[in-house]
């Protein structure tokens, strides 16, 4: 029933994982901007976890078996991570950074969501390895929190390629918006991507859904991070650069 | 095979217990298909309030029933920290750092407080980058964080 004495540390090497994730950066850095592609609302932020976000916290799982193909665990995780903007849902472009989807990679996504037609945020590449890799989100994004994309094998049964969310909405207006639309989006974004991923592969699995709230509470502590809501601030962004074109435009 | 899918008035008393039911189910479908746990999970008493659960191993989803096993255990009583030890963390990837998180709600939800130490500074910085450190407290040393508790 007492502390244990402290116990000398072993000396550090490099551990398996140490590849595997992200370096620590205190805020996101955009190297390279594709063509095309609007970078707002990720430079400069910071990323966010499920502890720092404002609504309930939820974990959502959609799992397609991938019946009958015959590859491993490592080869869809490595096509999915190559044709990730493929597989995607449409109405959304995900530039991939000329790093690839490797640790510490930032991609930009610009799409259309409720109230904004030119939505501009992005995500880090947190973790990757040979079976999985994960996005955390910046501040401002719809969620706090992360996303990981897996596959593996089930025990005496097919491949199953999975995605799981573990997020909260950033703040209050998204809050209110995830019964109104967000939380269907997010689904629906999720259930194509695997059916794109499954047909890739030749199989036709359906996809399973499983919603669990892991934490009914608010952090109303957390309301202040309205003031990076990336719809909010794309609206602004759209707003004020159609009137620099208007000014700009000569007198007649 | 949905444990509870779609939106639900919020707070109302069916849709709390269908998140509990679901946690629950979750947890229990996990255990039963989880045979590659690489981990171990020994919990010492070091006072009335205060368990120690040292972590031997990989920290993957393999080891959620492990790591909630432990924490059940730990929890006995009058427990009001839960300090783990990861001087013997081998592993960690995303699902074990996403494990932590639901742990930490637990922690929270018992009004309980939960700390570390013995990380190593690669593990010290995922904790960073994760924002973990934001909600946990990472000590050096057992004497360390069991002072914590009483700070």
């Amino acid at each position: 029933m007492t502390a244990r004495e402290p116990t000398a540390r072993a000396v550090e090497r490099p551990p398996r994982d140490a590849d595997h994730w992200a370096r620590y950066v205190e805020t996101l850095e955009v190297s390279d901007v594709p063509e095309g592609a609007v970078n707002l609302n990720v430079e400069g932020r910071r990323v966010v976890g499920p502890l720092q976000g404002f609504g309930k916290m939820w974990q959502k799982t959609y799992r397609v078996r991938l019946e009958g193909v015959d590859t491993s665990s490592a080869e869809v995780v490595r096509v999915w991570k190559e044709r990730f903007p493929e597989f995607w849902a449409p109405g959304n472009r995900f530039f991939v950074p000329s790093v690839g989807l490797s640790p510490g990679g930032v991609a930009l996504i610009n799409g259309d969501m409720p109230g904004s037609r030119w939505f501009s945020t992005g995500i880090m590449v947190l973790y990757a390895d040979e079976d999985s890799f994960t996005y955390i989100t910046p501040e401002g994004h719809p969620f706090s929190g992360w996303i990981t994309f897996s596959a593996h094998n089930e025990d005496d049964g097919p491949l199953v390629a999975q995605a799981q969310l573990l997020i909260r909405a950033n703040d209050p207006l998204y809050e209110l918006l995830m019964p109104l639309g967000i939380h269907r989006l997010e689904n629906t974004t999720w259930q194509r991507t695997l059916e794109n991923l499954a047909a890739h592969f030749g199989a036709s699995g359906e996809v399973e859904t499983r919603v669990v709230c892991v934490d009914p509470k608010r952090r109303w502590s957390r309301y202040g991070n309205i003031r990076h809501n990336a719809i909010i601030l794309s609206a602004l962004h759209a707003v004020a650069r159609r009137l620099r074109r208007l000014r700009a435009r000569p007198a007649r | 095979m949905s444990a509870y899918d779609g939106e639900e008035l919020p707070g109302s008393l069916h849709a709390m217990r269908a998140d509990f039911e679901g946690v629950r189910e979750m947890t229990r479908e996990r255990r039963e298909d989880m045979p590659q746990a690489q981990v171990t999970m020994d919990v010492r008493k070091v006072s009335d309030d205060v368990s120690v659960i040292d972590v031997k191993g990989e920290l993957t989803a393999f080891a959620e029933g492990v790591l909630m096993d432990a924490y059940n255990q730990a929890s006995d009583g009058r427990v009001r920290a839960i300090v783990l030890n990861f001087e013997g963390l081998e592993y960690m990837n995303s699902s074990g750092i996403g494990l932590l998180v639901t742990l930490l709600i637990r922690v929270n939800r018992e009004k309980q407080r939960l700390l570390t130490y013995g990380l190593t500074e690669h593990y010290r910085n995922i904790f960073q980058i994760t924002r973990l450190d934001d909600a946990i407290g990472m000590y050096d040393s057992e004497e360390e964080a069991v002072r914590a508790t009483s700070a």
